[in-house]
C-alpha cells in the first residue's frame, strides 16, 4: 500500500516527477510567448514572402518629348499572355486558341501549356486587341497581362539620339540609356497568395502595389527642324551617292541641341532588322550583331575624323587671341610653304598671292594658316588646343562619345604643328568641332552641347530642370568679334558663298577633308555655317562621308545648310535685315 | 431476497469506488480537439493527394474508435491480470523490433519503422509496443524486487534491464526519439523505486553535462568543416534555422513561421497559410505550430493545461494507487505522455533540435493513439481499485 508509513517517499516522488513536468511545460510556455510575441513580427513577414508569389506590373516609361511638347517616344498598351499549368481545365482548347490567335505553332504553345510551372510566359508584347480577343474567350489558366512597349510615332526621325528599348523597357542607346533613371519609373507588384505549389488560393485575394510611372523627358530638339534636316540630309546623300550624311544644328549661346541627323537612319520600332539587302542567312550571329551595331551608331559623337579646314577656324581664334596677327597681317601664299625639310601644298597650286588675313580665311589659304600656327609656336598652340577643349569630351548627354585623337605634345614637330593648324593628322567628333566653334564665336564661352533640357510629370509639372557646365573666356569677346566677322565675309564673298542666304547674315567655313589612307580618292566635304552673323542664334553643321564627283565643302555642304538655313530661320524668328 | 442484497451490495461497494471522469474527459477532449484539427492541417493536401478532404481524419477516427474500445476493455479489467504478461511482453518487444527489417517491415518517410499486420491492412510501430511492454514490465520488476530496489545492485539491474529494448530500437530502426522516450519512461520508474535522489541529480547534471559538451564539440567541428560536419547539420539548424532554411533547418523554420505567424490571437481555425504544403508533416510532428498558427497563443495555452492537468490526474492516481504495482504502472504512463508532450513542443518551437515525435492524442498516427488510449485503459483500471474513503 502507497498508504503505508515507509512507502511515503514514492508519493513524494511522484509529485517530485509531476511538477518537474508541469515546470517544464510552463517553459515551454514561455518560449511560446516569446516566439509568439516577441518574434511574431518577424517570422510573419519571412511567413508572408514565403507565401506570396509576385507579379511585376511594369511602370509606364516616361515619354520623350521635343521643345514643343511633340511626343517622339511614347507607350502604347500590349499584352503578355501566360498560363497558370495548374488552373488550366481544357488544354486542348488552349493549345488551339493560342496557337490561331497569336500565330505561334501549336508544338511550341503546347509544350508550355504542358510544362508544370506556375506561370508560364506564351508570348508578349501582344497587340491589344488581340489580347482583349483572348480575354473574351474566357479560358481557365489563361492570363493577359497588360504591360507597355515603347513606341516611336514618327520611326525613323533621329533614330540614333533618341535609342531604343529592350525587352525589358530599359533603354539600349541613345537617350533612352542616359535618362533611364528618370524615364523607367518603378515597377509594381501584383501580390498572390498561393500555397507551396504555387497554386493561388482564391479565398485569399490579392495585394497590388501600384507601379510610379516614369518622368517624361523633354528635350531641346525640335521635331520640324529634326524632320528637314533629315529629310536634306537624305536628298544630299541621294544626290551625291554619298555613304552617310549628317548634321547638327545647335544653339550656339547654351548648347541646345536642335537636331541631330544621321542618315541612314533606323526604324527605332524594328530595331533589329537589318538594312535592306543584307544575305542574313550568310552572317553568323557575331557578325550579325556587329552589322547592327554599325547601325545604331551615332557618327555625330561615336566617330572620328579630320576636320580639315574648318578647323581654321580655332587656330585663327588661337592667333588672333594671342595677337600674333590682326586681320590686317598679310600673308604671302606661293602655292605652297616649306616647313622644316617639307613642302606642304596650298589647295591653290598656283597660289593665292599676297592677301590680309580676312581674305586667307575667304580662300581658305592653308600656308597662311600655318604661318599662324608657326608664329604661335607649339607650347601656345598646344596650350591653345587644350584652352579650348578639344582634348576632353564635350560631355554630350548621349553615350558612347568619342575621344580626340592627337599627337602626343613630345611627339610634335613643326611639320606636325603645320598639319594641325589647317585641320590635318589629328581626329575630332563632329559634336566637338561644332562646340568648341560656338564658344569660339559666341563670345568666348565654351558651352556643354546637350539634349536633355528637363523632366516633368504626367501633368506637365516640371520636375527637375537640368543645367551644363559652362567655361567662360575661352577666347575674349574682341577675338570672338573679329572671328563672327571673318567667317561672315567668307560667306558673303569667300569660298562659302554657296552658304549664303540674300537678306540674311550668315557666317561659315567650308572643309574639304581626304580620308585616311591618302590618295584612296575617299573625301568628306563639310560646312559648319552659322547666323545672323552678329549674333549668332543658330549654328549648323554638315558632314557629307565620300560623296561621289564634286567633293568640295563649298559646292556639296554649303549649299546643304544654305537649304536648311532658308527654312528654318524665318521658323526661329530670325528676320531678315535690310542690307 | 439473498440476491437483492447481494446487487445492493454491490451497488454500494461499487459507490465507495472511484472512477476518475476528469481524467476521461480530459483525454477525450483532447482527442476530439486532434480529429479537429488533424482535420484542418490535413484537408488541403488530402484533398490534392486523395481527392477526398478527410482521408486522414477518417483514418483517424478509426483509430480513435478502436483505440477507445481498447481502452475501456482494458479499464474494465483488474490491471493484476496482466502482470503474468510481463516478460512475454518484454520479449515479445524485443521481438517485434527486428521484424520491420523483414518484409513484413513497411517503410515511410525515409524510415523504416512500421511493421505491417497481415489481415488488418493496420501499420504498427514496434517502437510502441516496447514503450507500453516496458512500463509493465518495469512496474512487476519494481514489485518483485522489493526492498532491494533500494540497493545499488537493485538500482544497477533497473537501469539495465530497459536498455536491450532501448538501443534495440535505436540502432534498428534508426528512432532516436523513441529510444529516448523509453529510456526516459525507465528512469522516471527507477527515480519513484528508489528512494534515493543524490543519484538522480547527479545522474542529471551529469546528463547535461554530456550534451553539453557534445553540443560545444559539435559546433567546433562543424566550423572547421571535419568530417563529423555531414551528423552535426542537425544541430546547427537548431542553433541557428535561418542559416539551414533549405536543409535541416526546413521544418523548424516552417514550424517557426507558422507559430510566428499565429501570434496572440492566431488567424482563426482553418485559416493556417503553412499547412498548404509548406510544413512537412503539418497533421503529424508539428501538428502544434499549426495549433499555434490557427488558435494562437491561447489555443497554445489551453493544450498545454490540458496535458498538465492530465498529469495531474495520473498522479493523484498514481499518490492513491492500492498498491506499488498500480502506482507504478501509472507513473510509466504518466512518464511516457509528459516526455513526449514536452518533447514535441520543444521541438515545434526549436527548444531542441528537430527528431521525429508526435504530440500525445492530438497528432496524426494510429498505433500511437491506440496504445496510448490503452495506457489510459490501465490508469483507469488502476483508478477503479481506489476506494472513495481512501482519498
Amino acid at each position: 500500500m502507497l498508504t503505508d508509513n515507509n512507502k511515503i517517499f514514492h508519493r513524494k516522488k511522484i509529485l517530485v516527477i509531476f511538477f518537474l513536468c508541469a515546470g517544464i511545460l510552463v517553459l515551454l510556455f514561455g518560449r511560446l510567448i516569446y516566439l509568439c510575441v516577441w518574434r511574431s513580427e518577424h517570422y510573419s513577414r519571412l511567413a508572408t514572402e514565403l507565401h506570396e508569389r509576385e507579379r511585376s506590373i511594369k511602370a509606364a516609361r516616361g515619354r520623350i518629348l521635343d521643345q514643343n511638347g511633340a511626343v517622339l517616344a511614347d507607350n502604347k498598351t500590349v499584352c503578355t499572355v501566360s498560363v497558370v499549368h495548374n488552373q488550366i481545365e481544357e488544354p486542348e482548347k488552349v493549345i488551339e486558341i493560342l496557337c490561331k490567335e497569336l500565330e505561334l505553332s501549336e508544338e511550341y504553345v503546347k509544350q508550355r501549356v504542358e510544362k508544370y510551372s506556375s506561370m508560364e510566359r506564351i508570348r508578349s508584347n501582344v497587340e491589344k486587341e488581340v489580347g482583349d480577343r483572348i480575354r473574351e474567350y474566357d479560358l481557365a489558366g489563361v492570363k493577359v497581362d497588360e504591360d507597355y512597349k515603347r513606341y516611336y510615332p514618327y520611326g525613323e526621325l533621329a533614330s540614333k539620339v533618341l535609342g531604343f528599348t529592350g525587352g525589358d523597357n530599359q533603354g539600349i542607346i541613345g537617350l533612352e540609356v542616359i535618362y533611364e533613371e528618370y524615364l523607367q519609373g518603378k515597377p509594381g507588384t501584383i501580390l498572390t497568395i498561393t500555397d507551396a505549389k504555387g497554386i493561388e488560393v482564391e479565398a485569399a485575394g490579392e495585394r497590388r502595389i501600384e507601379p510610379v510611372n516614369g518622368s517624361d523627358l523633354c528635350i531641346s530638339m525640335d521635331m520640324n527642324i529634326q524632320s528637314y534636316a533629315t529629310q536634306l540630309a537624305i536628298q544630299a546623300r541621294a544626290a551625291k551617292q554619298a555613304d552617310s550624311v549628317s548634321i547638327l544644328v545647335m544653339n550656339p549661346k547654351n548648347g541646345e541641341l536642335y537636331a541631330m541627323v544621321n542618315v541612314p537612319e533606323f526604324d527605332l520600332n524594328d530595331p533589329y532588322r537589318l538594312p535592306e539587302g543584307t544575305d542574313e542567312a550568310a552572317l553568323t550571329a557575331q557578325q550579325k550583331q556587329d552589322l547592327l551595331n554599325t547601325t545604331w551608331r551615332n557618327g555625330c559623337i561615336n566617330d572620328t575624323y579630320e576636320p580639315g579646314s574648318t578647323f581654321k577656324i580655332i587656330t585663327a581664334a588661337a592667333g588672333l587671341e594671342e595677337k600674333v596677327i590682326t586681320t590686317a597681317s598679310t600673308f604671302s601664299c606661293p602655292g605652297f610653304i616649306v616647313v622644316d625639310d617639307r613642302k606642304i601644298r596650298c589647295h591653290k597650286i598656283a597660289g593665292h598671292g599676297t592677301q590680309d588675313f580676312t581674305h586667307c580665311m575667304m580662300n581658305s589659304c592653308n600656308p597662311a594658316l600655318i604661318t599662324v600656327g608657326l608664329r604661335l609656336g607649339l607650347d601656345k598652340y598646344y596650350q591653345y588646343f587644350e584652352r579650348f577643349g578639344l582634348k576632353t569630351k564635350t560631355g554630350i548627354d548621349l553615350p558612347g562619345e568619342a575621344g580626340t585623337i592627337m599627337h602626343r605634345k613630345d611627339d610634335m614637330g613643326n611639320v606636325e604643328l603645320a598639319t594641325v593648324a589647317f585641320g590635318q593628322s589629328f581626329q575630332i567628333t563632329p559634336i566637338q568641332l561644332i562646340t568648341t566653334a560656338s564658344s569660339i564665336i559666341n563670345g568666348g564661352n565654351r558651352i556643354t552641347p546637350h539634349f536633355g533640357v528637363k523632366t516633368l510629370d504626367a501633368d506637365g509639372n516640371v520636375l527637375e530642370t537640368f543645367s551644363y557646365p559652362v567655361t567662360q573666356n575661352v577666347v575674349s569677346e574682341e577675338t570672338s568679334a573679329t572671328m563672327r566677322e571673318i567667317l561672315e565675309m567668307v560667306v558673303a564673298e569667300g569660298s562659302g558663298k554657296n552658304g549664303g542666304i540674300a537678306g540674311f547674315r550668315i557666317g561659315g567655313k567650308t572643309a574639304t577633308s581626304q580620308t585616311l589612307p591618302r590618295g584612296s580618292g575617299r573625301y568628306i566635304a563639310s560646312f559648319i555655317g552659322f547666323a545672323p552673323a552678329d549674333d549668332p542664334q543658330v549654328i549648323a553643321l554638315a558632314i557629307i562621308n565620300n560623296p561621289q564627283g564634286t567633293y568640295y565643302g563649298g559646292q556639296v555642304a554649303a549649299p546643304v545648310i544654305r537649304q536648311l538655313f532658308e527654312n528654318i530661320l524665318p521658323y526661329l524668328g530670325i528676320v531678315e535685315y535690310n542690307q | 431476497m439473498a440476491t437483492q442484497r447481494i446487487s445492493k451490495r454491490r451497488k454500494k461497494e461499487e459507490s465507495e469506488y472511484f472512477f476518475d471522469y476528469s481524467l476521461l474527459f480530459i483525454v477525450l477532449f483532447l482527442l476530439g480537439f486532434g480529429l479537429v484539427m488533424i482535420y484542418s492541417a490535413s484537408s488541403y493536401e488530402a484533398s490534392q493527394d486523395f481527392q477526398d478532404a478527410a482521408y486522414y481524419l477518417k483514418k483517424q477516427l478509426v483509430a480513435v474508435i478502436i483505440g477507445l474500445v481498447l481502452m475501456i476493455f482494458v479499464a474494465n479489467i483488474p490491471y493484476h491480470f496482466w502482470e503474468r504478461f510481463a516478460l512475454l511482453g518484454y520479449i515479445v518487444s524485443m521481438a517485434l523490433v527486428p521484424l520491420v527489417l523483414t518484409p513484413l517491415g513497411v517503410e515511410s518517410h525515409g524510415a523504416r519503422r512500421w511493421i505491417k499486420i497481415p489481415g488488418l491492412g493496420l501499420n504498427l510501430q514496434p517502437a510502441e509496443v516496447a514503450k507500453l511492454c516496458m512500463i509493465l514490465f518495469l512496474a512487476v520488476l519494481v514489485c518483485k524486487m522489493g526492498k532491494s530496489v533500494r540497493t545499488l545492485k537493485g538500482f544497477i539491474i533497473m537501469i539495465l534491464v530497459p536498455m536491450p529494448v532501448v538501443l534495440e530500437v535505436y540502432l534498428i530502426t534508426r528512432n532516436l526519439s523513441s529510444a529516448i522516450i523509453i529510456l526516459g519512461i525507465s528512469v522516471l520508474m527507477v527515480f519513484v523505486a528508489s528512494p534515493d535522489y543524490k543519484k538522480f541529480i547527479i545522474m542529471g547534471v551529469g546528463g547535461v553535462a554530456l550534451v553539453a559538451v557534445a553540443v560545444f564539440v559539435i559546433v567546433s567541428a562543424y566550423s572547421s568543416g571535419s568530417e563529423l560536419a555531414f551528423r552535426s547539420e542537425r544541430i546547427v539548424a537548431w542553433l541557428d534555422p535561418e542559416s539551414q532554411a533549405q536543409g535541416k533547418g526546413f521544418q523548424t523554420i516552417q514550424a517557426l513561421y507558422a507559430i510566428g505567424s499565429g501570434g496572440i490571437w492566431g488567424k482563426g481555425l482553418g485559416q493556417s497559410m503553412q499547412k498548404l504544403s509548406f510544413l512537412p508533416e503539418a497533421q503529424n510532428d508539428m501538428i502544434f505550430s499549426i495549433i499555434c498558427e490557427e488558435l494562437g497563443l491561447f489555443g497554445a495555452v489551453a493544450i498545454i493545461l490540458m496535458f498538465i492537468m492530465l498529469l495531474w490526474r495520473m498522479m493523484v492516481i498514481a499518490n492513491n494507487a492500492t498498491d506499488l504495482f498500480g502506482a507504478m504502472l501509472v507513473v510509466g504512463v504518466m512518464g511516457h505522455i509528459a516526455i513526449q508532450s514536452i518533447l514535441n513542443i520543444a521541438v515545434v518551437t526549436n527548444t531542441i533540435p528537430n527528431t521525429g515525435i508526435s504530440l500525445p492524442f492530438i497528432s496524426y498516427g494510429g498505433s500511437s493513439v491506440m496504445f496510448l488510449l490503452i495506457e489510459i485503459g490501465l490508469v483507469l483500471s488502476v483508478a477503479r481499485r481506489i476506494q472513495l474513503k481512501e482519498l
